[in-house]
């Protein structure tokens, strides 16, 4: 799985999110290191979406411009949860490894 | 004409190279969106956010229009792929034994002119020279078309494989002698890169990848009911695809 898709699943976690609220939020969860685009997302939507990992929740009409709302589905929680465990096996893995080699590097 | 009108219009333009269908569903979203991360009396477009619409664009374009293809059919697009540069290397294998395939046709008639040997080296050379780079974009055009999974493009691979086979069997049949070593191993590659594709994109496995495209109707085939791109395609508007 992409880091963009990563952090564009994990962005949906917490609840539904209309595609600003997204970028707003992987911006945050990644200390400003991945900034999406309106061509990377919605292009990412688009793909998670027809994969079935997300759907949309809700549409509304602000200031007569259509705004949707995304959520996981129950395919997408299962998908992010399995990419989660393996990102955290792996860093674990490499942690107790420059701990073993003394090299550990505090954050 | 105020900034933001400007602003809109531009970013309208930009998503015009967007297929029709994805417009229909995402253009006001992002329209917001992009409007939204736009600095205020920001009158045209960031670099960065046209190269970002425009190469997702592109991207939309050109993968495959399947979401997950069978293994069958992902293994046939890498080949068709493969064959497109096995043509190329072919011609630069028969462009560098060029020497040997003189030396041959000198040794076969030896009562040739320089003049009619040259043209005899010509009457090789030239062909593949001018054949190989079109079959090189054929194949890759097939890989593009079999990847959005026109059922015509199958078809097609098996007629262009067809013709490698002949083109291979005459040159066995003609003029093995002729052509170097190297040369006959590169087109027996090239055959069997065909071969190996044919069988996998008629496997039924590969059925399903050219069976979910809805008719010229907009209908969907009862094979791709419940298949989430149909289903996408469908509340476009029955628009066959992306593109």
């Amino acid at each position: 799985m992409q880091e963009a898709t990563f952090l564009i699943l994990t962005a949906l976690a917490a609840g539904s999110q209309h595609g600003y609220g997204i970028i707003t939020d992987v911006s945050g969860i990644s200390d400003g290191r991945v900034r999406l685009r309106a061509g990377t997302l919605y292009t990412a939507l688009d793909r998670l979406r027809a994969d079935g990992l997300i759907e949309v929740e809700r549409e509304e009409v602000v200031d007569s411009r259509l705004r949707r709302y995304y959520r996981l589905t129950p395919v997408g929680s299962e998908r992010l949860a399995e990419e989660a465990a393996r990102l955290q096996s792996n860093a674990y893995v490499a942690m107790t490894r420059l701990n073993l080699s003394g090299r550990a590097v505090t954050t | 004409m105020t900034d933001a009108t400007h602003l809109e219009r531009r970013y309208r333009r930009l998503l015009a190279w967007y297929p029709k269908a994805f417009r229909s569903e995402h253009e006001d979203e992002m329209l917001v969106v992009l409007m939204a991360g736009a600095r205020n009396g920001r009158r045209r477009p960031g670099l960065a956010d046209s190269a970002d619409l425009i190469r997702n664009a592109i991207w939309i374009r050109v993968r495959p229009w399947a979401r997950q293809p069978a293994p069958t059919v992902v293994w046939a697009l890498r080949l068709m792929v493969l064959a497109a540069g096995l043509e190329l290397v072919a011609l630069m294998i028969l462009v560098g034994t060029q020497a040997s395939l003189r030396a041959a046709i000198i040794g076969r008639f030896p009562h040739f002119t320089a003049v009619q040997w040259q043209a005899a080296v010509h009457a090789h050379v030239l062909p593949v020279e001018i054949g190989a780079p079109i079959a090189a974009l054929v194949w890759l055009g097939l890989a593009w078309a079999n990847g959005r999974a026109y059922g015509w493009a199958r078809g097609l691979v098996a007629g262009l494989f067809g013709l490698t086979s002949v083109s291979l069997l005459a040159a066995f049949a003609q003029h093995a002698a002729t052509y170097a070593a190297a040369d006959l191993i590169a087109g027996c590659a090239l055959w069997l890169a065909g071969l190996i594709t044919v069988l996998l994109i008629f496997n039924p496995r590969s059925d399903r990848h050219y069976h979910q495209r809805p008719d010229r109707h907009g209908r969907k085939p009862p094979s791709a009911a419940g298949w989430p791109a149909a289903e996408r395609v469908s509340r476009a508007g029955g628009v066959a695809s992306w593109n």
